[in-house]
């Protein structure tokens, strides 16, 4: 039996997912059961969803044997109960951001996700927002996915967000169960970084482990936009997690692995800096 | 020389380019054009959104075949907007400095390493 107790988005919250996870990871044609009590950040559902995912390609299970009423709630509106067997319910507050399942060719589907779910869905939501900062926010998650895309090998991309009106925040998160920041750069490079070193080298501009084409620095633009908006952007990577805010960076380890890599982005929705400003770039002096 | 337009919009069949994917298919373009001995018009008219990865692909990876001075002489950019500039600007420079020492990758990680 597995309980999940106080999912947020803390290191203490993705270490349970991580135990959950390595609980039960050896099991084959068996039942899996998991408790879902007192709260649950909706958009923990996709790391939820891939950890399910991963047992569920050994065929085996899922009991839900208890969902506290206010996480069933959430859960349903978002969409991530109807993936085990719930009817969907109307979310009349239009807070979530519906759970997907998307495949990695899926940048076209992704798209119209974003734009519906996030911006024109949510336009009463995001009043003290300035469009440039709307702008960025896309142009951010944009990066994550496409990073997904690109380097996770993953068979699945998983994503989930949620408005929080009252705290003037939003979270996005987006997930993998591709090979992780560690095994990417040390098949590269011949290394043998840890997940830490791994997603610290990544998160710095210009470091890209793409072969014959340059790059490397959506992670780092998207840090840079993190600052400014005063927000939050956490990534773990197998037993990495990694986080940057206002008080700066952490680091730490996991007892166990998640299987992949989950990045979690937080933005302030009372942003209204003018990201937009007239740059001193002359169009004729780029190359 | 004769100039050729590529409107990115039209080469991809989306006002987002996002994908590294898309990127390849301008790519693709503006390396026909220059071996055609044309000049460039990479035309971003009703972009409305943009990746590095994007760029990175459509524009970077040109510097790992045409030296900045040809590139420079054979290529410009019309109808970009504010933030693709500065997000054009930066994958270019990051694109020149990869190509002219492509071991600072590896020994960043040597770095840390404590190789």
């Amino acid at each position: 039996m597995s309980k999940l107790s106080s999912i947020n988005n803390t290191f203490e919250s993705y270490q349970q997912l991580v135990s959950f996870y390595e609980a039960n990871k050896k099991k084959i044609f068996e039942d899996v059961h998991i408790q879902l009590w007192s709260f649950f950040a909706a958009n923990m559902s996709a790391a939820l969803g891939a950890i399910l995912d991963k047992f569920m390609s050994n065929l085996n299970d899922i009991h839900f044997d208890h969902i506290s009423p206010q996480i069933e709630t959430i859960l349903l509106k978002n969409d991530f109960l109807t993936f085990y067997g719930k009817d969907r319910a109307v979310d009349t507050n239009n807070t979530t951001i519906k759970y997907q399942k998307l495949k990695p060719t899926d940048g076209k589907y992704f798209k119209n996700y974003v734009i519906e779910e996030l911006m024109e869905g949510h336009i009463a939501d995001l009043p003290k927002m300035s469009s440039g900062a709307k702008e960025k926010i896309v142009e951010a998650i944009y990066e994550i996915f496409v990073n997904a895309q690109m380097h996770s090998e993953t068979m699945q991309i998983y994503t989930c967000g949620q408005f929080f009106p009252s705290k003037n925040k939003i979270e996005f998160t987006i997930v993998d169960i591709g090979i992780g920041f560690k095994e990417k750069i040390n098949q590269r490079f011949n290394s043998k970084l840890s997940s830490i070193q791994a997603i610290e080298w990544a998160v710095q501009d210009k470091k890209t482990t793409k072969e014959g084409v340059s790059g490397g620095i959506g992670l780092a633009v998207l840090k840079e936009f993190v600052g400014m908006n005063k927000g939050k952007m956490q990534i773990i990577s197998y037993d990495g997690f990694y986080q940057y805010d206002n008080n700066g960076e952490v680091s730490k380890n996991f007892i166990g692995q998640f299987p992949g890599t989950i990045v979690n982005l937080q933005f302030r929705t009372d942003d209204n800096n003018n990201y937009l400003l007239k740059s001193e770039i002359d169009i004729n002096d780029i190359f | 020389m004769e100039n050729v337009t590529i409107n990115i919009v039209n080469t991809i069949g989306d006002v987002y380019g996002v994908e590294a994917e898309d990127g390849q298919k301008v790519f693709d373009l503006i390396i026909k054009a220059f071996q055609d001995g044309k000049k460039g018009i990479l035309s971003f008219q009703n972009i409305e959104m943009l990746t590095t990865a994007f760029l990175n692909t459509a524009v970077g990876q040109l510097y790992n075949d045409y030296s900045e001075d040809f590139i420079k002489e054979n290529l410009t950019v019309s109808e970009i907007s504010e933030s693709g500039k500065i997000a054009l600007k930066r994958v270019v420079d990051t694109a020149k400095l990869y190509y002219k020492d492509p071991e600072a990758l590896k020994r960043s990680i040597d770095e840390i390493s404590g190789e």
